[in-house]
């Protein structure tokens, strides 16, 4: 049997040439693996503390709990900005670069209706953020119910609950309320540590920017175990792996109480129906309280704190009335309701008293040129009060050639006009009241005397905001307190408890007499009450209103006067109406402002006088309170609706051009 | 009578040393896939006991034959296995893009495993031929190093560039041991040097460029390529010194390194046994690559000198390339780690590499 047999071929001579050679042989083996012991040394010893904490977090998933958003309340309790539940959808970049298949891709393009370039910007993304990456957010219940149904075939996806901002009142009083926005890669790095993350809101405008420390609360935090997919593993297995310390909570944004009336804007919101543009301004004269601002066009406020679709944007950008606009802060030609401030400076400085005649032949000669009054005609012998009755310019370009434009400025400043009032929020105007100093370095042909004449009505370069009207009509009504106008009440925590109140502060007191107010008075209360009053047809049974219209032109008032349905658009007068009510104890302040609308008696009083009546009309139904409690409900379809006419509009365009990118671009502009 | 006595001179001189190492290193890597096992839903470890169990028949038959047969039929069975590997290009079952396997219904056989041992077989073959002292020239190798170039193109061709690679290293290994001259040496080096950009050009295909890119630039892609080394990295340094202890490690058992179970196995062992633990792992395949090396010093000719340093390179390079691997600092090329990792090819493989360390060594002088 040869399996047993032992060679005897070869003897141990034949290979002593290979004496040594093993020696060789294992000590290159011996260094060799030397390196290797080296290398893990290097790792396990010099390194091994960074390595471990490395497969820590590796393990842990650490999920910032965003902090929800604190409400904002109008003065009766009524919910102007609110949290509600919406999904979001989050992806992690690791797990999704690891297990993605073509089959991934079709799927989230198909249930989520993105593009291929949203896909593309999403891969981008994923390259820079080692986190989560926001898919989509707000998306439908139908949605989440189909990822969640097929989620083994969506690796790294992840859908989870968040709060989203509703606005139940949508574009009524959207300026004043502003709106919310994701917050920019570029803007992150400023308010991180302020505790805001990728993907949180942050406010845009009005209220929600002004106040957003308040409302934004403090992120918690939730760690959890998972594997190399992103399964979250059990709770026992947690605990020994990262013991208790597993969440942080958040603290939720503080409330914010507004000094605004839901159910007043509803009321200035139907006024306004028949006109395009304008604002409307309320005021409480008797602590700057503001009621309502109300700004027109508008714009929804849901809709810009989402997914702007690509046509609202568009309709949004290209219409010529700025519906991103806040017209209430923005200054304007005030026309004649700026007569108050010559009626007290001619009173003050003594030029005229309350019974002083002027005779008003339908114009004024002044260096050899005629200043033509708006009634042609003439008013006759006009005291102060008829004056302000019948809005006669006449009388004003006398007081104007005797005082001066400087002397006018003076009085305008103690009415607060020309200065910013000190609303927080919008970036109001300080509007512009000229002095002979301004025309000099301004005006192409310096300072003229006849720019006193123009100054004097309103119009020239006067320039005012219809929130400065309104505190300057609030000073008129409430014996001469200009107030910084109050917009916000107090701040709550989420449990109601008051941690802040704002109280009512004075800025400063127009100087004047008693008997030169009631005069002033007087005349306002003649504009509706008084046959002749530029105002008087529209006078309400119940109420005594005191108020003065104004109508602006906005093209230099030349020899020629066209009447204003002739004009361009652009070219026609803005209507005002500025009034208090009641004419005894005034409780109220309203400022309607048209723009390019026509004629202030014709077009802004009948707007003023409506929602004069309807505020102080007991037996109305509060229609905010009905608002706030339906509007959940009814949004979340409105919403659902519009999302799959979006799907419809995309699938349609061919070349897909829709993108989040334009919206971010969109959002960052609105600011 | 005279039979039996034969037999117990064979049991007598069982190289106990040998296969005391071998089954330290087997038993160690069942135990660690036990813990592969663990979070996967395959038993590793019971399979790859079975397949040493097999081995272990394998190393007794192999080690019970006449050396001899092995050196008669050394080309004979090179002939066999560069016949399946026409087999493997032609009708082999192809996996993650690369055909290397021929499907046996039970079994995927992989026939570049047996490439290994038969280009240990037919170069010591080759060298007992010639029987010559002084260094030999290219022009007198040009006869073996035809053969292996022709077996390794096969390989190459398949896609596998790791077997490919330890094939040759395992020849030239043998080489070197025998002796060549310092000029041919040079000019295998610059021959090596010109055909490196035409492999990477035309003989590799894009994925293996992929990790070789990966691995040139391991850190800048964290989540790329390399993810599954930088994963082994981590796994490797959080074991520290004494390791997270069985079934304990966070990287291996919640899949951060994929592969764990074969390729990666020295990966769960670094994690859950620590420093400690790969220093004893590594110590084990030092004294049996020394052990080879032994058997070869004490070998009674040529051919079992030549065999006994081909299986110690089968090993050491095996060993240095699959934990350089595991490690970041080469890149992944697909190679086992003896022993130890899952896999019946590869356990097969090393086990026919024990039979003839053991057949040599009961014939020692």
């Amino acid at each position: 049997m040869t399996a047993f047999d032992l060679p005897t071929r070869g003897q141990r001579g034949e290979i002593a040439a290979y004496e040594g050679r093993h020696k060789w042989i294992l000590l290159f083996c011996l260094i060799a693996f030397l390196i290797i012991a080296g290398r893990l040394w290097h790792l396990q010893i010099i390194k091994g503390a960074e390595y471990h904490r490395l497969s820590t977090e590796n393990i842990i998933r650490q999920i910032d709990i965003r902090p929800s958003r604190g409400r904002i309340l109008d003065r009766n309790g009524a919910i102007l900005g609110d949290n509600r539940p919406s999904f979001d959808v989050y992806m992690v970049p690791h797990i999704y670069r690891r297990y993605r298949t073509d089959e991934t891709v079709e799927l989230l393009k198909q249930y989520l209706n993105l593009s291929n370039e949203e896909i593309e910007r999403l891969e981008r993304t994923m390259r820079t953020n080692l986190g989560e990456v926001v898919v989509r957010r707000d998306v439908t219940r139908a949605q989440v119910a189909m990822l969640e149904e097929d989620k083994l075939r969506l690796p790294g996806i992840d859908v989870r609950a968040t709060a989203h901002r509703y606005y139940p009142m949508h574009a009524v009083s959207a300026h004043s309320m502003g709106f919310v926005g994701e917050v920019g890669t570029e803007e992150l790095r400023s308010v991180e540590r302020y505790g805001y993350r990728p993907g949180d809101y942050i406010g845009r405008m009005g209220l929600e920017r002004a106040f957003e420390e308040i409302l934004h609360g403090s992120p918690g935090i939730d760690r959890r175990v998972v594997d190399a997919r992103g399964n979250q593993q059990g709770e026992a297995e947690t605990r020994f792996l990262i013991g208790d310390y597993q969440m942080v909570k958040p603290i939720p944004g503080r409330d914010l109480v507004s000094t605004l009336d839901a159910d007043l804007a509803l009321i200035i919101d139907e006024a306004m129906a028949n006109h395009a543009a304008g604002s409307v301004v309320a005021l409480d004269p008797r602590d700057g309280s503001v009621l309502a601002m109300y700004s027109k066009p508008g714009f929804n406020p849901n809709a810009w704190s989402g997914r702007l679709s690509r046509n609202e944007k568009s309709r949004s950008d290209n219409d010529p009335f700025k519906p991103m606009l806040d017209k209430s802060v923005s200054s304007y030609f005030p026309g004649s309701i700026y007569k108050i401030v010559a009626s007290l400076a001619a009173l003050a400085e003594g030029i005229m008293t309350p019974t002083d005649e002027v005779n008003c032949p339908g114009y004024y000669s002044f260096g050899g040129r005629r200043f033509r009054c708006h009634r042609r005609s003439g008013h006759g012998k006009v005291d102060l009060e008829k004056a302000l009755q019948v809005s006669c310019d006449v009388y004003y370009y006398k007081i104007a050639d005797q005082l001066g434009m400087d002397k006018l400025s003076e009085y305008a400043h103690m009415f607060g006009f020309g200065e910013r009032t000190g609303l927080p929020i919008n970036n109001e105007s300080a509007g512009r009241i000229p002095t002979r100093e301004w025309h000099k370095k301004n005006s192409p042909e310096g300072y003229q005397r006849g720019f006193d004449l123009n100054t004097v009505l309103g119009q020239g370069d006067t320039l005012v905001s219809p929130l400065q009207a309104a505190v300057a009509y609030a000073a008129l009504a409430n014996g001469g307190d200009v107030y910084f106008p109050r917009l916000v009440k107090e701040i709550r925590n989420a449990q109601g408890d008051v941690l802040f109140e704002f109280t009512p502060r004075v800025r400063k007191q127009v100087n004047m007499k008693a008997e030169h107010l009631d005069a002033i008075r007087k005349g306002l209360h003649s504009v509706v009450h008084k046959d002749g009053g530029s105002a008087y047809r529209l006078r309400l049974p119940d109420i005594e209103v005191a108020g003065k219209t104004g109508t602006a032109q906005v093209v230099k008032i030349g020899a020629v006067r066209i009447a204003n349905e002739d004009k361009e658009m652009r070219f026609r007068d803005h209507a005002w109406f500025a009034a208090y009510a009641p004419f005894e104890n005034p409780e109220i302040v309203v400022v309607v402002f048209l723009e390019h609308a026509g004629h202030g008696g014709s077009e802004a009083a009948p707007v003023a006088m409506r929602i004069i009546r309807e505020y102080f009309n007991q037996d109305r139904d509060s229609l905010s309170a009905l608002i706030t409690k339906i509007g959940d409900e009814n949004l979340i379809q409105e919403r659902d609706a519009s999302d799959e006419g979006e799907a419809l509009e995309e699938s349609d365009a061919l070349d897909g051009a829709e993108s989040a990118d334009d919206d971010s671009h969109a959002r960052e502009e609105a600011e | 009578m005279k039979e039996t006595s034969r037999l117990a001179t064979f049991v007598e001189r069982v190289d106990w040393v040998l296969l005391g190492l071998v089954t330290s290193l087997a038993l160690l890597g069942i135990l660690n896939l036990q813990s592969a096992s663990y979070t996967h839903g395959m038993s590793f470890h019971l399979v790859q006991s079975l397949w040493f169990l097999f081995g272990s028949i394998v190393v007794a038959v192999l080690a019970f034959m006449d050396t001899r047969i092995f050196e008669r039929w050394a080309y004979v069975f090179y002939g066999a296995v560069i016949l399946l590997l026409v087999v493997v290009a032609v009708a082999g079952t192809e996996f993650n893009g690369s055909q290397r396997w021929i499907n046996l219904g039970f079994f995927y056989m992989q026939p570049s495993e047996l490439l290994k041992i038969s280009v240990i077989l037919v170069t010591a073959r080759f060298f007992q031929d010639k029987n010559q002292n002084e260094s030999f020239t290219l022009r007198g190798l040009w006869h073996p190093l035809l053969l292996v170039v022709g077996g390794v193109a096969f390989v190459l061709k398949q896609p596998d560039l790791g077997t490919s690679l330890v094939v040759l290293a395992i020849f030239m290994t043998m080489v070197l041991f025998q002796g060549i001259r310092w000029s041919s040496l040079v000019a295998i080096a610059v021959a090596v040097l010109i055909s490196t950009p035409l492999i990477w050009n035309v003989g590799l295909k894009e994925y293996q460029k992929d990790r070789v890119v990966a691995f040139l630039n391991l850190e800048a892609d964290r989540y790329g390529q390399s993810w599954q080394v930088s994963q082994s990295i981590i796994a490797f340094g959080s074991g520290q010194l004494l390791g997270k202890g069985h079934i304990e490690g966070t990287q291996v058992q919640r899949g951060f390194v994929p592969e764990h179970e074969s390729d990666f196995a020295a990966t769960i062992w670094g994690e859950e046994r620590g420093f400690v633990g790969m220093m004893f792992l590594l110590s084990l395949y030092l004294a049996l690559i020394g052990w080879a090396l032994r058997i070869s010093a004490h070998s009674r000719d040529r051919f079992g000198a030549h065999v006994a340093v081909g299986v110690a390179a089968l090993i050491f390079w095996h060993t240095l390339v699959n934990l350089g691997m595991v490690t970041g600092m080469l890149p992944v090329v697909g190679i086992t780690l003896p022993f130890v990792s899952y896999g019946g090819s590869s356990l097969l493989t090393m086990m026919m590499g024990v039979g003839l360390l053991l057949n040599i060594s009961i014939r020692r002088r």
